[in-house]
């Protein structure tokens, strides 16, 4: 970790090579903050941590105008207006997903043959690719963000939806033997489970607002 | 470290110089004291510490060597000139009666 310390510290004064005097002095502080936080008992992360946030804004030396933000600290969370879109642009997203594989139905109701399944299975692929396009959208988010009990809620929600889902599908399929249409019940569990997750997800978002 | 720590920060040459009057000393050192005094309610970051050495010992209020102790531990370390003296006193009847009118500014009944 001191290490490590060291290449963050010459990292910070790459692109000040006049500035060697203060960087030395700098990573001594730095290092000497590191080994007595370890002598505390702080944990080697802990300590690498808080050495860092012990340095503070180093443009304050260089001369510079004040960054917003010290360059490339490993823990920082992502940007806030990344995470402010994301939210609401996946949950439109999902709604339209959602539209989508509400509707599929309606071709093969309307006109009974082939152009009717056709449609209907462009529909789903239409739905799946918004679906997906929303959890990518999503997912950028989640990666950075805290589990929320709000996050656990839904994840319990989702696996508890799809097994209902498997299990109603089998007792649906062998009492009534309809094979070929009760596989239906899937592309609804997807639509089901997406329409839940796109009123949460709005939900939080006027909350962030 | 809110309002307060913006207060102090108002005074970080004046604690400095107090600190350099105990004694020379170096950056983590000095550092490590404010914290220790403040019982860890203070403390000062690299980068604010390291320019107001540069702004005192351009003022010739300062002055630094390079030392060490133990192998491979190279410090700066800093000493008080008598400039620097003359200043840390003058800082200190300041913040002295700054202190008094602020008392007297914000003391109300009941409230001494």
């Amino acid at each position: 970790m001191r290490a490590q310390l060291e290449q963050y510290v010459n990292l910070l004064f790459a692109g000040a090579p006049e500035a060697a005097e203060v960087k030395q002095e700098i990573l001594q502080n730095t290092l000497d903050r590191y080994d007595d936080l370890i002598s505390q008992g702080k944990s080697p992360e802990a300590a690498y941590r808080l050495a860092i946030s012990g340095i503070g804004d180093i443009n304050e030396i260089l001369g510079q105008p004040a960054a917003p933000a010290s360059p490339a600290v490993p823990a920082e969370p992502v940007s806030e207006s990344g995470k402010r879109m994301n939210p609401a642009s996946a949950a439109v997203l999902r709604a339209l997903g959602v539209a989508a594989f509400i509707l599929c139905p309606v071709p093969v109701l309307a006109e009974q043959d082939v152009e009717g399944v056709i449609a209907l299975l462009i529909m789903v692929a239409g739905g799946v690719a918004l679906m997906i396009l929303a959890a990518s959208v999503a997912g950028k988010q989640e990666k950075d963000a805290p589990r929320t009990p709000q996050e656990k809620l839904r994840k319990s929600l989702n696996s508890l939806i799809w097994t209902f889902a498997a299990v109603l599908y089998l007792i649906v399929s062998f009492l009534t033997q309809a094979w070929a249409v009760t596989w239906l019940i899937f592309p609804m569990t997807v639509a089901v489970n997406s329409l839940l997750e796109a009123i949460l997800d709005l939900k939080e978002a006027t909350k962030h607002e | 470290m809110s309002i307060a720590g913006d207060l102090i920060r108002g005074h970080t040459d004046a604690v400095i110089l107090a600190r350099l009057l105990q004694g020379d000393s170096y950056g983590y050192e000095i550092n490590k004291v404010i914290s220790t005094l403040s019982s860890g309610r203070f403390e000062l970051k690299e980068a604010t510490l390291y320019t107001a050495f540069k702004r005192l010992e351009e003022l010739g209020h300062i002055a630094s060597y390079w030392g060490g102790s133990g192998p491979g531990a190279r410090r700066r370390y800093y000493t008080i000139t008598p400039s620097g003296r003359e200043a840390c006193y003058r800082l200190l009847s300041e913040w002295r009666e700054t202190k008094e009118i602020m008392d007297k500014l914000l003391e109300t009944e009941g409230n001494a």
